[in-house]
C-alpha cells in the first residue's frame, strides 16, 4: 500500500549541507502497524512527512497505491507529537474545521466532530479551548480530528512522547483499542518513537534506523497476541526489545 | 532656475552637523539620565513604585503635546534668545528619545538571571562593585539597542523640535529639520524639500546600517537573552538592500518599544496607576502655577474654558478619533496584505522589505511639508490639508503593522502550517483558518503602537500654523483635537491659554488610557489564549 523507493533527503543548513535520510526502502501493507525506531535526528520525522506529501524525497519515491505521493491527501493524515490543534478553535471546532474541505454541509460535520470526540472519551470538553485542555486531552483532540477524515492510513509523529507516562499508557491502549473496532476505516498506521518498549508494544513490525543519516538498519516482527496488555511483563515481551534494542546498538 | 536654487543651500552642510550634534548630544543626554534612573527603578523598590509608572504614563501622553509647554517655558526663561530656543529643542527631543532607554535598562536590570545575582552575593560582590561588574555588563547590549530606538526617534521628532511658531513668531535653530521647514512653508519650494527629504533619510539610513547595525550585532554575544535587533540592513551587493533580519523569526527589530507597549498594558496594578496619576497631576500643578504665577483662581477658570471653540471640543474629538480611524483601517488593510505576502513569498518579500527598510528611516514628520505642499496645489488648502493629514498617519502606522504581522506570520509554528496543509486548506481558507487567528495577537500589539504613535502625528498634522500664500497668508487648520491643543499652545491669549491646555493633555491621556483598558488590554487577553504553545 505504502511502498518508500531509495528515499534520500538532506536539508542545507547554514550552508553546510546535512545528509538526513540515505536509501531508505521498506513498505507497508494495508493492515499493518509499523512503527519507525531510531535515535533522535535520525530523520524517522522527515520520512513521516514525506509519507504525508509535506516533504520531498531529493531522490528516491513514497508510492501510495502505486502512485507517486507528492502532496498532502485526505486518505494519509497525521497525529503530532505537539498535538497540532488550532488554538483558536474549540476542541469540537477543531475536529469540525478539519472536514471543512471533504463535507460541505455544517450538520453534517458536526455530527461526526460529535461522534469522533465521543470515540475518545472527551464528552463534555466540547467547547473547551486547546489553552484549558490537559495534554492527554488535546492529543485525544487530535486523534479525534485524524480519524474523522476516515483515512487509510494514520501517520503519528512521536504521539505520546510529549506526555508523561502514566497519560501515555492510557492514550496507547486507547489507540489500539480504537485500531481494533471494526467500524473503524483506518487500518494501516506509521508510528514515529524513539521509545522501544512502546513500539514493541503497539507494531507488528518494528523498523530500527540508524543515527545519522538515517538508514534502515534492521526489522523486527512482533508476534505477541493482542491485547498486549498482559504480556508487558511476560519475557516474550523483553525478548522483543532486547531484539530491538541490539539492532539499534549495531546500527550505531 | 536651476533645480535648487536657493540662499541657503550653501549651509546644507552645516545644517547636517548642527541637527546631527543636536541630536548626538540629546541622546548623550539621555543616556547620562536614562541609566542612574533606570538602575534605580530597577534596584531600589521604593523608587520604582514611583519612577516606573510615573514615566510610563509620561510616555503614553503623545509626546508633541508637551511641546507647547515647554516651548513656553524654555522661551519664557530665556526670552526668547537663541539658547533658549536651543534648549527646548532639545528637551522636546530629550522627551521623545530618554524613555526607550530608561525602559531598556530596568528591562535589563531586571533581566539578570537570578544565578548570576546569587553567585555575586556569594562572592560578596556588592555596592559599587556590584554595579561595576554585574550591571553596567548586564545593560550594555540594552543601552545600545535603547540607542537605536532613541536615535530614531530623536530623527522622528527633529523636524517638530527645530522650526516652532510660538505666539505667532517662529523660533527656529539651524538644522536639517528647520531648513526643511523652511523649504516648504518659506520659500515654498517642492524640489527643495525633496532633496532635503532625500538627504535626511539617507542620512538616518546610513547610520543606521552601518553603526546601529553593528553595534548590535557585537552586543548579542554575552547577553542573557536575544536582544531585539534592529530591522535595517546593510546595504549588499550593488546597494541593493539586504534583508538581514529575514530568518531570525520573532527575534526581528521590534521598532520604538513593542515591549513598553505591552508592558505598561499588563505591568502595573491600579494602585501603582493611580499613584503614577497623582504625581502627574502635582506637575502639572506645578507648572500652571509658574507659568500662571498664582494658583487658578475662579476668574482664571472662566478664561480657560469660554473659549467659543471650547463648546465644539467633542466634535472634535470625534473627528481627530475618525481620522485616526481612517488611518488605521487602511494601514492595517494594507500592512496585513504586504506582510503576509512578504513573509510568505520570497518575490514579494524582496521587494518589501527594501520598502520598509527605506520607509522607516523617512522621519514621517519630515514629510508633512513636502505632500503639504504638493497636496494642497493639487487640491487646495483645506482638503489638500485633510488628505495629507491622512497620508502621513497611514505611513507613520504601517510600519508597526507590516513588522509585527511579518513577524507573526514568520513565527506560526511549523506544526500548525503542516497541519494546515494536511487539511487541504488552501488560498483564502488557508489565509482565514490559519494565518489571521495565528497572528491576532501581534496585529493587537501592532494596533497599539500604531495608535501610539498616531496620535503624535495628529497633534502635528491638523494645525499649519505658517502664514503661506497658499493658505491665503492665514494658518490652517482641520477642526480637531490636535489642532486645537496646538492653537491653545502656540497662539496668544485668550486663544492660548495654560490651563485649557493642560485639561486638552489631560483628554487625550484619558483617551489614551481608556482605549487600552477597554479595548487593547481586552484584546490581548482574549487572544492571549490563542498563542500556540510550543
Amino acid at each position: 500500500m505504502i511502498e518508500s523507493k531509495h528515499v534520500t533527503k538532506s536539508f542545507e543548513l547554514e550552508k553546510s549541507k546535512i545528509s538526513v535520510l540515505d536509501d531508505v526502502s521498506f513498505s507497508v501493507s494495508e493492515g499493518d502497524f509499523v512503527c519507525l525506531v531510531g535515535p533522535s535526528g535520525c530523520g524517522k520525522s522527515t520520512l513521516l512527512r514525506i509519507i504525508a506529501g509535506l516533504e520531498h524525497a531529493d531522490s528516491g519515491e513514497v508510492l501510495f497505491h502505486d502512485q507517486p505521493q507528492t502532496s498532502p491527501t485526505p486518505k494519509i493524515t497525521m497525529i503530532f507529537q505537539l498535538f497540532g490543534l488550532l488554538p483558536w478553535k474549540t476542541a469540537l471546532e477543531n475536529v469540525e474545521v478539519a472536514l471543512e474541505v471533504l463535507e460541505s454541509k455544517k450538520e453534517a460535520r458536526l455530527d461526526i466532530a460529535n461522534s469522533h470526540l465521543r470515540m475518545v472519551g472527551l464528552e463534555g470538553f466540547e467547547n473547551t479551548y486547546p489553552h484549558d485542555l490537559s495534554g492527554g486531552m488535546k492529543q485525544r483532540v487530535g486523534i479525534a480530528r485524524a480519524l474523522a477524515l476516515q483515512p487509510e492510513v494514520l501517520l503519528m509523529d512521536e504521539p505520546f512522547s510529549s506526555l508523561d507516562e502514566l497519560t501515555a499508557k492510557t492514550l496507547r491502549s486507547l489507540v489500539l483499542e480504537i485500531r481494533g473496532k471494526s467500524s473503524l476505516a483506518t487500518n494501516t498506521f506509521i508510528m514515529v518513537s524513539h521509545n522501544v518498549e512502546e513500539a514493541v508494544f503497539m507494531a507488528d513490525r518494528v523498523i530500527v534506523m540508524s543515527p545519522r543519516p538515517g538508514r534502515i538498519v534492521g526489522e523486527v516482527k512482533v508476534d505477541i497476541p493482542r491485547p498486549r496488555m498482559r504480556y508487558l511483563r511476560d519475557p516474550v515481551y523483553f525478548k522483543y526489545v532486547d531484539e530491538v534494542m541490539e539492532a539499534l546498538e549495531k546500527g550505531k | 532656475m536651476n533645480f535648487v536654487d536657493n540662499p541657503e543651500i550653501s549651509s546644507l552642510p552645516y545644517y547636517t552637523f548642527r541637527t546631527l550634534l543636536r541630536i548626538t548630544i540629546t541622546l548623550g543626554i539621555s543616556i547620562a539620565w536614562g541609566v542612574p534612573f533606570g538602575i534605580l527603578a530597577s534596584t531600589n523598590k521604593t523608587a520604582s513604585l514611583v519612577l516606573v509608572p510615573s514615566i510610563d504614563l509620561l510616555q503614553s501622553i503623545p509626546i508633541l503635546g508637551y511641546f507647547p509647554v515647554i516651548v513656553l517655558f524654555f522661551i519664557s526663561l530665556f526670552h526668547g534668545g537663541e539658547f533658549g530656543i536651543e534648549l527646548s529643542a532639545i528637551l522636546l527631543l530629550f522627551t521623545s528619545m530618554a524613555w526607550a532607554i530608561f525602559f531598556g535598562v530596568v528591562g535589563a536590570v531586571k533581566g539578570i538571571p537570578v544565578n548570576i545575582i546569587e553567585a555575586a552575593q556569594s562572592f560578596g560582590v556588592t555596592g559599587f562593585k556590584y554595579i561595576r561588574h554585574v550591571i553596567l555588563p548586564a545593560i550594555v547590549p540594552a543601552l545600545i539597542s535603547g540607542s537605536t530606538l532613541a536615535w530614531c526617534d530623536g530623527w522622528f521628532f527633529m523636524i517638530a523640535a527645530e522650526y516652532i511658531v510660538y505666539l505667532g513668531t517662529t523660533y527656529s535653530v539651524p538644522g536639517l529639520g528647520s531648513y526643511l521647514a523652511k523649504a516648504a512653508y518659506v520659500y515654498n519650494d517642492l524640489n527643495l524639500s525633496v532633496v532635503i527629504l532625500v538627504l535626511i533619510t539617507a542620512i538616518v539610513f546610513y547610520l543606521n546600517s552601518l553603526t546601529w547595525h553593528r553595534l548590535m550585532e557585537k552586543a548579542a554575544t554575552g547577553t542573557y537573552k536575544p536582544v531585539t535587533r534592529i530591522g535595517l540592513s546593510g546595504l549588499g551587493k550593488l546597494g541593493v538592500v539586504r534583508p538581514r533580519w529575514l530568518h531570525l523569526g520573532d527575534r526581528i527589530h521590534r521598532p520604538k518599544s513593542l515591549i513598553l507597549a505591552s508592558k505598561w498594558v499588563k505591568r502595573y496594578t491600579r494602585l501603582e496607576k493611580a499613584v503614577a496619576l497623582a504625581i502627574s497631576l502635582a506637575a502639572a500643578f506645578l507648572i500652571i502655577y509658574y507659568i500662571a504665577g498664582q494658583i487658578p483662581s475662579e476668574v482664571g477658570f472662566h478664561e480657560a474654558f469660554e473659549d467659543p471653540e471650547f463648546l465644539s471640543l467633542p466634535v472634535y474629538t470625534a473627528l481627530t478619533l475618525g481620522r485616526l480611524a481612517v488611518a488605521y483601517v487602511i494601514s492595517l488593510g494594507i500592512a496585513l496584505g504586504m506582510g503576509v505576502l512578504a513573509a510568505e513569498h520570497k518575490k514579494f518579500a524582496a521587494v518589501f522589505y527594501p520598502i520598509y527598510d527605506i520607509g522607516q528611516a523617512v522621519p514621517i514628520l519630515a514629510l508633512f511639508p513636502i505632500f503639504f505642499v504638493y497636496l494642497s496645489r493639487v487640491f487646495g488648502g483645506r482638503l489638500g490639508l485633510e488628505i495629507t493629514a491622512i497620508v502621513v498617519l497611514v505611513l507613520d502606522m504601517i510600519w508597526y503593522m507590516f513588522l509585527n504581522v511579518v513577524g507573526a506570520v514568520k513565527s506560526i509554528p511549523s506544526e500548525i502550517r503542516e497541519v494546515g496543509r494536511l487539511l487541504g486548506f488552501k488560498g483564502l481558507r488557508r489565509i482565514t483558518h490559519i494565518v489571521i487567528p495565528a497572528i491576532l495577537p501581534a496585529i493587537v500589539t501592532g494596533s497599539i503602537l500604531s495608535w501610539g504613535t498616531g496620535w503624535n502625528t495628529i497633534i502635528f498634522a491638523e494645525y499649519m500654523p505658517y502664514e503661506m500664500e497658499l493658505s491665503g497668508g492665514q494658518p490652517l487648520s482641520l477642526p480637531g483635537l490636535g489642532s486645537y491643543l496646538d492653537k491653545t499652545g502656540y497662539l496668544p491669549p485668550p486663544k492660548g491659554n495654560a490651563l485649557r491646555l493642560l485639561f486638552l493633555l489631560g483628554e487625550i491621556a484619558a483617551i489614551v488610557l481608556a482605549m487600552e483598558g477597554l479595548v487593547w488590554r481586552r484584546l490581548l487577553k482574549k487572544f492571549e489564549k490563542y498563542r500556540v504553545e510550543v
